[in-house]
C-alpha cells in the first residue's frame, strides 16, 4: 500500500512540477528594454556605466591597458567570455588573446556554431539569464544578424575610437573582425579552361560542371545572389551581358539581367558537394574542368598532393562580371553578458595586428582580409589585398540583403527545388 | 450520497490495487509533460509569428496570431509545389518504399536464422546487425564512395569503377533509388529484430498442429505464421517510415545533387531561411502522416482479440528444412552481411589512413589521423590523431555514458509501459498512453531539439541549458518509443494466465515481473534496452541545437569533422562508434548471457 501511496505522490508531484513546461520566459523577445539589468527604473550612478550599452559606450575610448583591469575585474567576479563563432579560426585567435592576456587564461571559451542554425540558437539563448551560456558572438550573415539580434535588442555592436581612423567607417557597426571569400576555382587536369565572362555560366557547356553549395541551405550563398539583384550589380552584370553577346540586355521575361544570370546560372548548377571543404578537396580529386565558387581558404583542406590540380581563374585571366563573392564576420555582443568590457577587449585584439595576424590566425591563410587598413597580406601567401577583391568581388551589403531578402529568396528557391 | 461516495472510494481502490494502473497514470502524467508538451509547443508554432524574416514580412508582433504560413504552403503557386508537393511526393516514396523493401530484408533474414535449418546462422544474425549501429548518413558516404564514378556528380572515381571499371548511371548513384536501398538496409536490422524476437517466441504447436492437419508450407506462413508476426510487422513499418520520413543527412548527401528534395531537407532550409511556421507544418505533416499509420496498427492489433504467443505450453520450435536451397541460400546471406555490414567497415578503415581522396596506394597510408602527434589540423582544434587527443577521449565517454544512461532509463521504463499497457487493454488510458509514448519518435529529430532547446531557455528551466542532464531526458523521450513498442509486443505475447497463477499463490508484483515475465521475454526486453544505447551511441540531429559544443559527443563532433571536410577524421571516428556498439553487444552478451542476435537465434 506504501508503494503505491507513494507511486501516486509522485505522479501528482512531477504533475506539478512539469506543468511549469509550458509557460514561456515573461520576456520571450529578450528585449533589453524589459530586463532587469536595462530597467529604466534601476537606479545608476552617472560615474560608473551600469547596462551593457553603457559599458560598451564606455569601453570604446579606454585604452587596451584599461580595458584589460576591467576584464580582470569581471573575470575575478566569477565571469567568463563564451564566444560563438562561424569560423574556427577564431579558436585559435582566442587562444592567441589568452596568451597576450595571462590573467584571462582559460577564461575565453570558443564553441563552433553552424551557420543555418546560428540565429534560431542564438535568440533561444540570449536574454535567458542562463549563465556561462554566450557572451559574444563573431559570426556572418548580416542581414540576419540585423534581423534576429541587433534589431529584437538581443546583440550590440561595438566598435573601439582607436580604430576608426583605419577601419572605413561602413565596417564599424557592427564591426566587421575579417572578410572572407568564395572564388571560382577549377580543376586544371586538363588545361585551362574557356571561362572568362560570368554569363558564360548560363551556357548548355556548363551544365553540371559548374559546383555551388545549394543556397537555399547556405546562407552566405543566398547572400550573395541577393546582393547580385542591387542596381550597382544589376549595372555591371547588363556591361557583362554586352561583353559576351554583342549586344545589350532587354528587358523579358526577367525582371533585370540579375535575375536573368541567377535563373540560368541555377539551372546549370552541380549541387554533388554539400560542404566548401568538401567541393574543395572533391574538385581537386574529380574530373578536369570541372569549376566550382567556393570559399577560398577551404584550399587549405586540400592535400598537398591535389592542391595544384586547382586553380583560381581571376589570378590567370579577370572575368568579366564578377570573380566570386565575399562576405563579412561580425563582431557583436549580446545584451545579457557579464563581461562587456572583455568582449570589448576581444574585440579590439581582433582588429589589431596582434589579433588578426598573431601566428596561425586569420592573416596566415589565404582568404582572410582584414578591415584594418594597416594590416597587410604576407608576401609569401599566394593571395591579393583586400582592396583588390573589393573590385571584382560581390561585396555583401547588410543593408541591401536586409531589405530585398524575402522576394529574392522566393524567386531563388522555386528555382533551385523546381 | 455516501453510498455513492462509497461506490466511488471502492472503484478507486480496486483501481489503485492493480500496479498496471498506477503505472499507467504515471506514465500519462510523464508523457503528457515530456511528449506532449513539446508537440503543442510545436503546432502553436504553426499559426504564430516568428522573431525575423516573419515578422519583417507579415509586419507583425512576434508571437502573433496568423494563417500566413498555411495560405503561402498549400496555396496554389510554385511556391507550394516546390516546397511542399513535390517534396511529400518523393517522402512518401522513399519512406514507403524503405519500410517495404526494410521488412522484407529483415523479415526474410529473421525467418531464414529463427524458423530455418540455415548455415552460418551466428556469423549472419550477429553481423547482419552492423548497419544499423552505422549513422545512416554514413552509409550514404559509403554508397557514394562505392558507386560514384568520372560521368557522374564531380567525377570523383569510386571504388566500383577504381577496380572493376565500371559507371553506374545516375540514378543509381544519386536520388530516390540509394535513398530507399539506404534506409531500409539501415532499418532492416530493426526488422529482423522485432519480427525475429516473435518467431522465435512463437508457439509452434500451432505450426505443428496445420503441418498435422496437411496444410502447404505457404499456407501455414501465410494463414499463422504471417498473423502472428503482424503487429510486429507493422510496428517496424511505422518506425521505418517514420525515420525515412524524417531522415534529413541520407537526402542531403545522396538526393540534393540531383536536386531530389524531401520534406525534411525542406522543413530544414525553411527553417534556416527564416519561415518556421512553414517549416513546422511540414514537421505537423510528418507526424500526422506516422499517426495515420498508429492508428491503422493500432486499429490492426485491437481488431483481433489476442496475439497471445507465449502460454507457457510451448514446445520446441521445429526448423524448416532447407534441403538442397540450404547451401546457396547461406552463401547468398553471407555475401550479402559482408557487403553490406563489413564492407563499409573496411571503407571507413581505408579512409581514415589515406592522405590523398580516392589514392588507395601504400604510399598514401598514414597513421597520423590516428595516433599522430606530428601531423597539425590546428583549425578543427586537433593536435594529433585521435586516438592521442583528450578532446575525442572526453567526447567519447559522454557519449558512451549518455547511450548507457538513456538506455537503462528507456529500457526499464519500455517494460513497464508495455506491461501496463498489455495488462489494462482496450482501456482508453491505456490506448492514450501507448499512443503518448510513440509521439515523440514521429517528431522530427531537429524539430524536437529546437523545441527542447526553447524549453531549456526559459526561466524555470535554464538550470538544464548545456548540461548533460538535458540531453539525458531529450534522448529518454525521443528514443523511449523503441523501448515502449518493444515492450509492448512482448507483454502482449505473454498470455496473463502465466501471472495470474503466480498472484494466485501470492507473489508480488516486483517479483513477478523479475522472476516471471522478464525471462520468459528477456530477448525481446533486451532490444528494449539495447535499441536506445545503439541510437544514442549514432544519433546526431537531436543532438546538434542542444550540446554546448559541437565536440562536446563524438557525433557531434564526427557531423563537425564530415561539414568542415575532415573526411579521414570522420571515418576513424565512423568505425570507432561501430566498434564500441559491437563490444557493447558483446559485452552483454559476456555479461548476462543474450545478446540482441543471441536472443532470437543465433
Amino acid at each position: 500500500m506504501k508503494k503505491r501511496t507513494l507511486a501516486l505522490l509522485l505522479a501528482c508531484s512531477l504533475c506539478l512540477s512539469l506543468a511549469a513546461c509550458g509557460k514561456k520566459d515573461p520576456d520571450p523577445t529578450g528585449n533589453v528594454e524589459n530586463s532587469p539589468e536595462q530597467s529604466q527604473d534601476q537606479p545608476t550612478t552617472p560615474a560608473e556605466p551600469a547596462t551593457v550599452q553603457e559599458k560598451l559606450a564606455a569601453a570604446a575610448s579606454m585604452s587596451n591597458e584599461e580595458l584589460y583591469a576591467k576584464a580582470q575585474e569581471e573575470i575575478n567576479a566569477g565571469a567568463q567570455l563564451d564566444f560563438y563563432s562561424t569560423t574556427s579560426f577564431a579558436e585559435k585567435a582566442a587562444a592567441n588573446f589568452m596568451a597576450d592576456y595571462p590573467a584571462l587564461d582559460g577564461k575565453v571559451i570558443y564553441a563552433e556554431i553552424d551557420d543555418g542554425e546560428t540565429y534560431s540558437k542564438l535568440s533561444s539563448i540570449i536574454g535567458s539569464g542562463v549563465k556561462n551560456s554566450a557572451d559574444m558572438g563573431l559570426t556572418q550573415n548580416g542581414a540576419d544578424l540585423k534581423t534576429y539580434l541587433l534589431d529584437e535588442g538581443k546583440a550590440y555592436s561595438y566598435f573601439p575610437d582607436s580604430m576608426k581612423s583605419v577601419v572605413p567607417e561602413q565596417y564599424q557597426s557592427p564591426a566587421v573582425v575579417t572578410f572572407i571569400n568564395s572564388l571560382f576555382i577549377y580543376n586544371n587536369k586538363t588545361g585551362s579552361i574557356n571561362f572568362n565572362n560570368v554569363w558564360q555560366l548560363t551556357e548548355a557547356e556548363w551544365k553540371d560542371k559548374v559546383f555551388f553549395k545549394d543556397p537555399t541551405n547556405e546562407t552566405v550563398n543566398i547572400n550573395f545572389l541577393i546582393q547580385l539583384t542591387s542596381p550597382e550589380w544589376t549595372e555591371r552584370m547588363e556591361k557583362a551581358y554586352e561583353a559576351q553577346y554583342g549586344k545589350a540586355w532587354e528587358a523579358g521575361e526577367y525582371e533585370s539581367a540579375s535575375y536573368e544570370w541567377i535563373d540560368k546560372f541555377l539551372k546549370n548548377v552541380n549541387y554533388t558537394y554539400t560542404s566548401a571543404s568538401k567541393m574543395a578537396t572533391g574538385i581537386a580529386s574529380g574530373a578536369g574542368g570541372n569549376l566550382g565558387l567556393f570559399v577560398f581558404s577551404k584550399l587549405r583542406k586540400v592535400d598537398e598532393a591535389d592542391r595544384g590540380n586547382l586553380t583560381v581563374r581571376q589570378f590567370e585571366e579577370p572575368i568579366e562580371g564578377f570573380a566570386g563573392f565575399m562576405y563579412s564576420i561580425y563582431a557583436t555582443v549580446f545584451s545579457d553578458t557579464d563581461c562587456p568590457y572583455t568582449c570589448a577587449l576581444f574585440i579590439n585584439y581582433l582588429l589589431d595586428e596582434a589579433g588578426f595576424a598573431g601566428p596561425k590566425s586569420w592573416n596566415s591563410s589565404q582568404g582572410y582580409y582584414s578591415p584594418n587598413t594597416s594590416i597587410e597580406k604576407p608576401n609569401d601567401i599566394e593571395d591579393e589585398a583586400y582592396s583588390y577583391w573589393a573590385e571584382c568581388l560581390v561585396v555583401e551589403d547588410q543593408e541591401f540583403i536586409y531589405d530585398n531578402y524575402a522576394k529574392v529568396y522566393e524567386f531563388i528557391s522555386v528555382r533551385v527545388g523546381g | 450520497m455516501g453510498n455513492k461516495k462509497g461506490q466511488l472510494s471502492h472503484r478507486l481502490r480496486a483501481f489503485c490495487s492493480k500496479p498496471s494502473n498506477l503505472l499507467l497514470v504515471l506514465f500519462f502524467v510523464v508523457l503528457f509533460c515530456l511528449s506532449v508538451l513539446p508537440l503543442l509547443t510545436m503546432l502553436s508554432n504553426m499559426f504564430t509569428v516568428h522573431i525575423g524574416t516573419e515578422k519583417r514580412l507579415l509586419g507583425l508582433d512576434v508571437g502573433a496570431f496568423t494563417w500566413n504560413h498555411f495560405q503561402r504552403l498549400f496555396s496554389v503557386s510554385e511556391w507550394s509545389k516546390v516546397n511542399f508537393w513535390v517534396p511529400l511526393k518523393n517522402s512518401l516514396i522513399m519512406a514507403s518504399g524503405a519500410g517495404i523493401l526494410g521488412i522484407i530484408i529483415g523479415g526474410v533474414v529473421a525467418w531464414f536464422v529463427t524458423r530455418s535449418n540455415m548455415k552460418y546462422k551466428k556469423f549472419i544474425s550477429s553481423v547482419f546487425l552492423f548497419p544499423y549501429m552505422m549513422p545512416a548518413w554514413t552509409l550514404a558516404l559509403f554508397w557514394v564512395n562505392l558507386f560514384q564514378n568520372s560521368k557522374v556528380g564531380g567525377g570523383n572515381v569510386g571504388m566500383v569503377e577504381s577496380i572493376f571499371g565500371i559507371c553506374m548511371p545516375e540514378w543509381f548513384v544519386f536520388g530516390l533509388f540509394p535513398m530507399i536501398i539506404v534506409i531500409a538496409l539501415h532499418y532492416s536490422p530493426f526488422a529482423y529484430l522485432l519480427i525475429g524476437g516473435i518467431l522465435k517466441n512463437m508457439d509452434a504447436t500451432l505450426e505443428e498442429s496445420a503441418t498435422i492437419l496437411k496444410a502447404s508450407r505457404w499456407k501455414i506462413i501465410r494463414r499463422i505464421t504471417l498473423p502472428m508476426v503482424m503487429p510486429a510487422v507493422l510496428s517496424t513499418f511505422l518506425l521505418i517510415f517514420s525515420s525515412g520520413f524524417s531522415s534529413y543527412t541520407v537526402p542531403v548527401f545522396l538526393g540534393s545533387s540531383v536536386k531530389m528534395f524531401t520534406l525534411s531537407t525542406k522543413m530544414r532550409a525553411l527553417i534556416n531561411a527564416g519561415y518556421e511556421g512553414q517549416g513546422y507544418i511540414i514537421a505537423f505533416v510528418s507526424i500526422a502522416l506516422g499517426c495515420f499509420i498508429l492508428g491503422l496498427n493500432q486499429w490492426f492489433t485491437g481488431k483481433r482479440k489476442s496475439y497471445t504467443t507465449v502460454t507457457g505450453k510451448s514446445g520446441q520450435v521445429s526448423l524448416v528444412n532447407l534441403k538442397k536451397a540450404n547451401t546457396p541460400i547461406s552463401i547468398f546471406l553471407c555475401v550479402y552481411v559482408l557487403f553490406f555490414a563489413i564492407m563499409p567497415l573496411v571503407s571507413f578503415a581505408l579512409e581514415s589512413v589515406i592522405r590523398q581522396p580516392g589514392n588507395y596506394s601504400l604510399s598514401n597510408m598514414t597513421l597520423h589521423f590516428w595516433m599522430g602527434t606530428e601531423y597539425s589540423a590546428y583549425e578543427t582544434g586537433m593536435i594529433a590523431g585521435i586516438l592521442r587527443n583528450p578532446t575525442m577521449w572526453q567526447a567519447l565517454g559522454r557519449q558512451v555514458l549518455l547511450a548507457l544512461v538513456v538506455g537503462l532509463i528507456v529500457g526499464t521504463c519500455g517494460i513497464l509501459i508495455g506491461y501496463s499497457c498489455a495488462r489494462t487493454r482496450g482501456s482508453k488510458l491505456s490506448h492514450i498512453v501507448e499512443s503518448m509514448a510513440f509521439f515523440p519518435y514521429l517528431m522530427p529529430a531537429m524539430a524536437f531539439g529546437t523545441i527542447y532547446l526553447a524549453v531549456a531557455t526559459t526561466e524555470q528551466f535554464k538550470f538544464l541549458f548545456g548540461t548533460f542532464a538535458l540531453l539525458i531526458l531529450v534522448a529518454a523521450v525521443k528514443f523511449l518509443p523503441f523501448a515502449s513498442r518493444s515492450g509492448i509486443n512482448s507483454m502482449l505475447q505473454v498470455s496473463p494466465e502465466i501471472e495470474e497463477a503466480a498472484m494466485v499463490v501470492g507473489v508480488p508484483w516486483w517479483k513477478r515481473m523479475v522472476k516471471i515475465l522478464f525471462p520468459i521475454q528477456k530477448s525481446s526486453i533486451l532490444s528494449g534496452y539495447l535499441l536506445p544505447v545503439i541510437s544514442v551511441m549514432r544519433e546526431v540531429a537531436l543532438f546538434t541545437l542542444l550540446v554546448p559544443k559541437p565536440r562536446y559527443l563524438l557525433t557531434t563532433m564526427l557531423f563537425s569533422f564530415n561539414e568542415t571536410g575532415y573526411s579521414q577524421y570522420g571515418s576513424a571516428v565512423t568505425l570507432l562508434i561501430v566498434l564500441i556498439v559491437i563490444l557493447i553487444n558483446t559485452l552483454t552478451n559476456k555479461l548476462t548471457g543474450a545478446s540482441l542476435d543471441k536472443g532470437i537465434g543465433g
